[in-house]
């Protein structure tokens, strides 16, 4: 947060510069020019610290994966150079394509749900007669703020087989206890529910400021043409709100490729994510291989592989965004 | 902006680096020698550091508790890999085998004398501190030793016996136990046991005098190894039996099944008294422990290691030797209950006279000493502990009704096949 203010206050900044540079007299020109030299300088000085701090702690680690993923490299052993051979025992590897599996299910399964409620949610909340508005958007943010692993071990212990708030609901209709860390879809369940139970709110906040955007004779102009509210949500809002639609989806996206503590945290002892890995995501995969098995090439090739479809499923996101935005 | 602030700023940035790289490595002041030592917890070591701390003022300890065996396992492992290290760090037997495979990593305690003290611990507690290469990694620190923990009150409920003599002369095998078990179903209709895991497939297995390597760490006998079968064809008997409870070891479900009685035996090395007791002391005086079936069993312990890094391995030898001798683990038992690993104690008074109120006076001292005493040697190679993850996940996909038992053991190798070539 610290780090980010002073780029932003930069852009206005040489902005007015350039404009005192227009307007002012010829003779001064020559000391602004250089002036305004020195000011094009000073943004990259003041961005440098992020640069530098990416440069060690994220271009690095990133070059250096690529690097290991050729290796038999045991992480207090000997390295051994192998080529393309882990990639090779990976795209083959059963466990590689049940957490592959697994993370799109999890994915899935949180994404769309969560997306779903943050508009719903979001819809509320700008309700202009809605009491209270401020309060009931911090509250929002709530679940995002809470630890993760605190997050984990209240629902862990709601979902619990013996003892578990839920089981103990569906008994009361008669549903025989479900366990749900044992088996493959109530654990996707499981997982999805904690994720989209940290990220619901960041969604819906995102969607609340975009939805307070949209000029309100829009709406009026629809009223005019006979259009209830259901009709104004399909046809003004949910265009309106398009590219943030996007950009959350890609942010979802990025970040459930990439999950990671929940499973975790449910594994323990042991990194398989359950006894059948039934809800091991790469990820989990990724760190059982390299810190529990020492086989930091094979960590790094799954490593390589969930970046290299990451990026692949950014793209698609891209071009996707670029071609609704340029329909508008 | 001149070059002179420029310069400034990258200096600044630098020395932000710096301290974000937290270079650690105190340097020993007033000629003290700081010894790093790495511990997890339930080691139960607190009082005899302070002890030592104050016998010898010109060694400062620095102890760093790293929570569990897992978090301090790979700490461990990123340090090493980054080339440093502590002066002692512990190690849980279950990751001493993939640590021992890379003997380079530590000080060969041969050099300091270790094999002076070889004769005071137990012959195979000592093996697992030894290295392929016979260099000697690790001492033993306790030893979990094995017995069966269960509920009198259950037991009386079910129409069992409930003295400790007559519940262990009840379950000389483990067939025994089985049918033991499927008594208890019949009679109270729950599972007496929390797992098959823990309760059957681990002692079971560490019964023979082989288990996944034969001698050397080229000789995989996992699927060869009848013990092994024999063990794994226990714990699908104790399933189909329908003996178990289906709760595993460390879950919350555990936690809240010893105090209330949804599994009436577990699998409880020495240290776990103490978990117990922790977890349920609402249920104190209705435990009592009884033999293991084959009378043999051990579940956990650790060793202690001088990573190479170190810069005083003489002081952290000593140390080492000061904190296992078996003065001082008669102490720790006698404080924590994590049994010794110096055979000389166990016909003391001391061990032999040792009960614990909380499970109903049982003489817990002997009973552990006779688990621990026949147990033979065994060669664990640098993949055993990823062998071992790869059967018990097999058996509790069984128990848990997500795989049927028939394949079970085919299931089983071919995973641990998959976890090998991986």
């Amino acid at each position: 947060m610290v780090l980010s203010a002073p780029p932003r206050s930069t852009p206005p900044r040489s902005a007015s510069a350039r404009r005192l540079t227009k307007s002012a007299a010829p003779k001064p020109r020559r000391r602004i020019r250089s002036a305004s030299r020195m000011d094009a300088f000073a943004p990259y000085m003041y961005i440098a610290p992020f640069f530098a701090l990416f440069a060690v702690f994220g271009l690095f680690p990133t070059v250096f994966t690529f690097y290991v993923a050729l290796f038999d490299w045991n992480p207090i052993g000997g390295q051994t150079f192998i080529g393309f051979e882990n990639f090779v025992t990976l795209y083959g590897d059963e466990r590689f394509w049940n957490a592959m599996r697994n993370t799109f299910s999890i994915w899935i399964l949180s994404t769309v749900p969560q997306l779903l409620l943050a508009l719903f949610l979001a819809q509320l909340l700008n309700n202009v007669r809605l009491k209270f508005a401020n309060l009931f958007r911090m509250t929002m943010l709530v679940p995002y703020i809470t630890s993760v692993v605190a997050t984990t071990i209240v629902f862990a212990s709601l979902f619990g087989r013996d003892y578990g708030l839920i089981n103990s609901f569906l008994n009361l209709f008669g549903i025989e206890s479900i366990d749900f860390a044992a088996n493959t879809f109530a654990s996707h369940v499981m997982v999805s529910t904690m994720v989209l139970w940290r990220w619901f709110g960041y969604n819906t906040l995102i969607y609340l400021a975009a939805l307070q955007a949209i000029p309100k004779d829009v709406y009026e102009a629809a009223a005019i043409d006979g259009a209830g509210g259901f009709k104004q949500f399909i046809f003004v809002t949910i265009p309106s709100l398009r590219p943030v639609i996007i950009f959350t989806v890609i942010v979802s996206t990025i970040g459930g490729l990439q999950i990671f503590t929940e499973p975790l945290l449910l594994s323990s002892p042991g990194l398989t994510g359950g006894a059948g890995r039934q809800f091991q995501t790469l990820s989990l995969f990724m760190y059982e291989q390299g810190f529990g098995d020492f086989k930091f090439g094979y960590g790094s090739a799954i490593g390589v592989t969930l970046f290299a479809l990451i990026v692949v499923f950014s793209l698609i996101n891209y071009l996707l965004s670029r071609r609704i935005t340029s329909d508008e | 902006m001149s070059a002179k602030k420029i310069a400034r700023t990258v200096i600044a940035g630098g020395a932000a680096l710096a301290l974000l790289a937290g270079c650690s490595g105190g340097g020993d002041t007033d000629g003290k020698i700081t010894l790093d030592v790495w511990t997890f917890g339930g080691m139960g070591l607190d009082e005899a550091f302070a002890t030592y701390q104050e016998e010898n003022p010109d060694i400062i300890l620095k102890v760093t508790n790293a929570g569990g065996s897992d978090e301090q396992a790979q700490a461990l492992t990123t340090a090493l890999a980054g080339g440093k290290g502590p002066d002692v760090a512990a190690i849980e037997v279950g990751y001493m085998s993939q640590f021992k495979a890379q003997p380079q990593n530590f000080v060969d305690l041969r050099t300091l004398g270790a094999d002076d003290i070889e004769g005071t611990y137990l012959d195979w507690r000592w093996s697992q501190g030894v290295a392929a290469d016979g260099s000697v990694v690790g001492i033993p620190t306790d030893v979990g030793g094995l017995a069966m923990a269960y509920r009198t009150d259950l037991f009386e409920a079910a129409g069992l016996p409930t003295d400790r003599d007559a519940v262990s002369a009840l379950w000389p095998t483990w067939d025994d136990f089985i049918d033991v078990g499927a008594q208890y179903r019949e009679a109270t209709g729950k599972g007496m046991i929390d797992n098959v895991n823990s309760a059957i497939f681990n002692p079971a297995v560490r019964q023979g005098d082989e288990m996944y390597y034969g001698s050397s760490e080229n000789d995989l006998v996992y699927d060869s190894n009848p013990d092994v079968k024999e063990a794994f064809g226990y714990a699908l008997d104790a399933i189909d039996a329908d003996i178990t409870s289906r709760t595993p070891s460390w879950s919350e479900a555990w936690n809240a099944g010893m105090n209330n009685g949804d599994f009436a035996v577990l699998a409880a090395p020495s240290w776990m008294m103490t978990y117990i007791s922790q977890q349920a002391p609402d249920t104190a005086g209705k435990w009592d422990i009884a033999a293991v079936p084959e009378n043999a069993g051990n579940w956990g312990g650790s060793q202690l290691t001088i990573p190479a890094k170190s810069d005083h391995p003489e002081e952290a030898f000593a140390f080492i030797e000061w904190l296992m001798s078996p003065e001082r683990q008669l102490e720790i038992f006698q404080a924590h209950g994590n049994f010794p690993s110096t055979p000389e104690l166990y016909e003391t008074p001391d061990i032999q006279n040792f009960t614990s109120e909380f499970f109903s006076d049982a003489p817990v001292g002997p009973i552990y000493a006779n688990s621990v005493e026949s147990i033979q040697p065994i060669f664990e190679g640098p993949q055993q502990r990823i062998i071992d993850t790869a059967i018990l996940n097999s058996l509790s996909q069984v128990e848990n009704g997500e795989e049927p038992a028939t394949d079970a053991w085919t299931n089983a190798m071919k995973n641990v096949t998959t976890a090998l070539g991986g």
